[in-house]
Formats: structure tokens, C-alpha cells, sequence
């Protein structure tokens, strides 16, 4: 059943970029839109849109990077287990849970690290990869789409991020622990 | 809020990156100044002026674990390493940097003056009949400030790399830019918005159901969940544009904006192909095991995601007329 669904939908995902192409640009077509034109008028943003997105990449990711760097992690894992323990949270996935939404690459390298020492296949693996699976890197995203509009005042964005980031990971801690444990 | 978190990130980094030292200078978790002795197995020798004798440290892991006081490695080190002795007299040894290094040598090569070496003053030098050194005692440079010079580097590093991902997004920012100005003009996204509209209605109550924010934003959910995140991001950024076109505040996060950046952040996919291909890698039995759960998890963050950023927008904190005046509001009273 899992790999039926897997199969189908890694078949759309080749097939989709190709597909939107094709239909969007002959729709267009269809239409009488003069579409090379179009395209080129639209893409033209593409440029101003990146530039605008360094300063807020620029602060965003140093700050997470001196973070990293410093080893803060590690204390703020210990600080927390306590607590995660409770609810059926082991503590070597507890920094994975912290830097998923911080860092894409830094989570990716946790995951790796975790299945290497416990296995893929162990709770500890699944509960990790679960983890990095069912989350986007928060801050990042915050940065980057709040950047291309040049939004200083996010309001209650990283709060928002912040619960959704909680409430994902301890989902994915307790249906790991429901299915696996 | 971001002002705090921010602050905090390198506040906290920077103060616990001074903690770490303090606490390994004063318990010496280098052992800055104190003498270790080894056995070498000479492989070349160089002779003439200066002298130099190339080959193994050869160290039992029991005496490198007590040394430093660390858990590490289970068989015998065998650290490449490089004598010499210059026409002065003056020796010294370095250990280069390698497969074969310990994981705490290569740890403290990040603070040495040279990332591919650790260097040393030789103590003392056991000579065999042959004039080949047999033993060695050596002290090495002193490390120190490990976690200060780390802090520094990722910073450096990392303020170029955000410009690389900036310049990168260039190429495909303006393919899909491009191909949706296409649908735009043809009418495309108000089909596609249309589908969707008791959907969209609820969710972004402010943005008209056939403005393209809506197919925009349309089509970067549908691409995060297919996990094609070149399509994504672009698509995601050309519906911030559109929904800041009807942002009466300009400057200031609006309650759609929010909303539509609490579903890309929850991640929703269907298939997380970076984890499963990882699983796979590191040799998992069922890579795919972790389909559902992913699911699961990404769904509950989601609705979190969004019922937090409805509840939190009545917030009167978050709805101050001031926190951010743009031009046309700042007034000369």
C-alpha cells in the first residue's frame, strides 16, 4: 500500500514540472498571449526578487550559525530532556527537534548522525527522520519569504512558526512511539 | 518577537561559546603544556641539513584516552607524523591531519595556527643504533579559545553562503516567475482559483478568491507537497508579492501573509524524499516506513500552525496602528 502510494506519486512528481510547462505555456498560447514576450517580462523580477532576499539570509543565518557554533545545542538539550522524557521523547532526538526548524543542513547532518550511532531502523532512526520529514527549516522560510517583500515587522509570524514547529514535533514523537514503540 | 529570538541566537551563542572556554581552560581539556610520550615507526628519512624523519605515531588508545581524559577509538592510533630538526639543533614534530587522526586531534586542529597540523616542541628523542628515532615526548602548541574561533568562522562562512542561496534562487526565480506571468495573462490561476475558492475563502478571508495570490499560493502548496522544492520557493515568493499588493500596511506582515507562511512552514509532503533517501543510505531495511508518520506529523503541525496564526492575529500586541509606520503614515503632528 505504501509503495503503491510512493510509486504514484514520485511518478507525478517527474512528471509535473515538464507537464505545468507544457500546459501553462499552450494554454497561453491558446489564448492569444504572446507568450515568449510574457515570460521574459515576468522572469525579469527574478533577479531584483533574489537580491532582495540577502540582507534578511545574511542575518537570519548568522545568528543561527554562531548558534550552532558555540554549542549552545548541547546545553539547551540537557536543559530540556527532563521534560521531552515525560511524554516519551528520547534525548538523543531532542537536538534534531531543536535544530529541524533552525537549520535544513545542520538537521540533515543530526539525522544522519543518529541513524549511524542507532540505526535507521531503530526507534531513535524513525523517530529522527520523522522528524526531519514532517517540519520545514521555520526561520528560514521566515527569512526568505518575508525578505522578497521587504517585511521588517513580522508580527505574530515566528511565534506561529514556533507552535507549529512544537506541536509537529511532538506528533511525530508520539505517533512514532504509537506505531513503533 | 523576532527582534528577541534574534538577539537571543547570538547573545546566547556568543555567551555559552565564552563558557565553553572558560570551562576548557580551567579543567586544561587539551592539556595545553603537559608532555606526551609515544613510540614512532620511522618510514623516511631525509637527511642533510635539516633533518627530517617521517611516519607513524604509534599510540595505545588506552594511554590517549587517559591522557585526555576522553572515550575514544578502539584500536591502535597510528597519527602520520613529521619530524625535524633544523641545522640549529631545534626540534619539532607535527602530527598532520588525516584519515587516520583521533576525532579529539582533529578537534583541536580547529584552533591551531595551521587547519592541516597540529605542531609541537620536542622534549625528548630515543635514537635507535641506526640513528632512527624510536620515541618521542613532545608538547604541543597550546589550543585555546576553540569555541571563539569556531563562532567567528561559521559567521564569516555563513554570510557568504547566504549569498550564494540568494544568487542561486536567480535562474529559478525568474523560470517560474516567468511561466506565471504566462498563466496570469491567459487566465489560468482564475480556473485553477476557482476550484479551490471554499477552500481559500476560509482560509485567507482578506485576499480576494480570484486575485493570483490565490493561484500562486495555489500551486506552492500543491509543489511542497509533491516535494519539488526548486518549484516551491519561487512560487511561494510570487504569492508574497501579490498578497503584499493588498497589504494596507506596507513593511508589515499582513494576517494572509501569516497564514500562508504557517502552511509552508509546517511542511506538509507526501513524500519526504531527502529523509527517505538518507534511511536508504545509511541502510534501513524500509526507507519508506517513515511515510505516514511524516504525514502525520506535518498535518498536526499545520493546523497548529494555522489556528495559532488565527488566534494570535486578534492579538491587540500584534495590531498596534504604530509598530511600523510607512511613509504615508507618519505625520508631522
Amino acid at each position: 500500500m505504501a509503495d503503491l502510494f510512493r510509486s504514484i506519486i514520485n511518478i507525478i512528481s517527474i512528471f509535473a514540472i515538464p507537464l505545468i510547462l507544457l500546459v501553462f505555456l499552450s494554454w497561453g498560447f491558446f489564448k492569444k498571449v504572446k507568450v515568449y514576450e510574457v515570460f521574459v517580462e515576468g522572469a525579469k523580477d527574478g533577479f531584483n526578487t533574489a537580491v532582495r532576499i540577502i540582507p534578511y539570509l545574511v542575518a537570519m543565518l548568522v545568528a543561527i550559525s554562531i548558534f550552532r557554533a558555540s554549542g549552545a545545542m548541547e546545553l539547551l538539550s540537557m536543559a530540556l530532556s527532563p521534560l521531552t522524557s515525560l511524554i516519551g521523547m528520547p534525548p538523543e532526538t531532542l537536538p534534531m527537534a531543536i535544530m529541524r526548524p533552525l537549520s535544513g543542513s545542520g538537521s540533515l547532518g543530526i539525522m544522519t548522525e543518529l541513524m549511524k550511532t542507532h540505526g535507521p531502523d531503530s526507534l531513535i532512526g524513525i523517530m529522527a527522520s520523522t522528524m526531519y520529514g514532517s517540519s520545514e527549516t521555520t526561520f528560514y522560510v521566515i527569512a526568505v519569504y518575508f525578505g522578497a517583500v521587504s517585511i521588517k515587522n513580522t508580527r505574530h509570524a515566528v511565534p506561529v512558526g514556533i507552535i507549529a514547529d512544537v506541536v509537529g514535533m511532538l506528533a511525530a514523537a508520539w505517533i512514532v512511539n504509537l506505531l513503533f514503540g | 518577537m523576532l527582534n528577541y529570538i534574534w538577539l537571543s541566537l547570538i547573545v546566547i551563542g556568543i555567551l555559552v561559546a565564552v563558557g565553553n572556554d572558560v570551562r576548557d581552560e580551567v579543567q586544561n581539556t587539551y592539556r595545553n603544556g603537559n608532555t606526551f610520550g609515544a613510540k614512532v615507526e620511522i618510514k623516511k628519512s631525509s637527511p642533510g641539513a635539516i633533518q627530517v624523519w617521517e611516519g607513524d605515531l604509534v599510540v595505545p588508545v588506552g594511554a590517549f584516552n587517559s591522557f585526555y581524559g576522553v572515550q575514544s577509538a578502539d584500536t591502535v592510533i597510528h597519527q602520520p607524523v613529521a619530524i625535524t630538526v633544523l641545522a640549529n639543533g631545534t626540534p619539532s614534530i607535527s602530527l598532520l591531519i588525516g584519515e587516520a587522526t583521533p576525532a579529539f586531534w582533529k578537534q583541536m586542529a580547529k584552533g591551531a595556527s595551521s587547519k592541516e597540523k597540529l605542531t609541537g616542541k620536542l622534549k625528548a628523542l630515543t635514537l635507535s643504533p641506526e640513528g632512527v628515532p624510536m620515541s618521542v615526548q613532545f608538547v604541543l602548541e597550546p589550543i585555546r579559545f576553540l569555541k571563539m574561533k569556531a563562532v567567528t568562522q561559521a559567521a564569516l562562512d555563513i554570510a557568504g553562503t547566504a549569498v550564494n542561496i540568494a544568487l542561486g534562487l536567480i535562474g529559478i526565480m525568474a523560470l517560474w516567475l516567468g511561466v506565471m506571468k504566462v498563466a496570469e495573462e491567459a487566465g489560468l490561476l482564475k480556473v485553477l482559483t476557482r476550484l479551490l475558492t471554499p477552500i481559500t475563502k476560509r482560509l485567507f478571508p482578506d485576499v480576494p478568491s480570484d486575485h493570483p495570490a490565490v493561484g500562486a499560493m495555489i500551486m506552492n502548496i500543491a509543489a511542497n507537497m509533491l516535494g519539488l522544492s526548486n518549484a516551491a520557493t519561487p512560487l511561494g515568493l510570487k504569492a508574497m508579492e501579490e498578497l503584499n499588493k493588498l497589504n494596507p500596511k506596507i513593511g508589515t506582515a499582513s494576517n494572509a501573509m501569516v497564514t500562508f507562511l504557517a502552511i509552508n512552514t509546517g511542511g506538509l509532503v507526501l513524500i519526504p524524499a531527502t529523509a527517505i533517501a538518507v534511511r536508504a543510505t545509511v541502510g534501513s531495511a524500509n526507507p519508506g516506513i517513515i511515510i505516514g508518520t511524516s504525514i502525520v506529523g506535518a498535518a498536526c503541525a499545520t493546523i497548529a500552525g494555522v489556528v495559532a496564526s488565527k488566534i494570535l492575529q486578534r492579538l491587540p500586541r500584534y495590531n498596534k496602528p504604530d509598530s511600523t509606520p510607512s511613509g504615508a503614515e507618519v505625520s508631522n503632528g
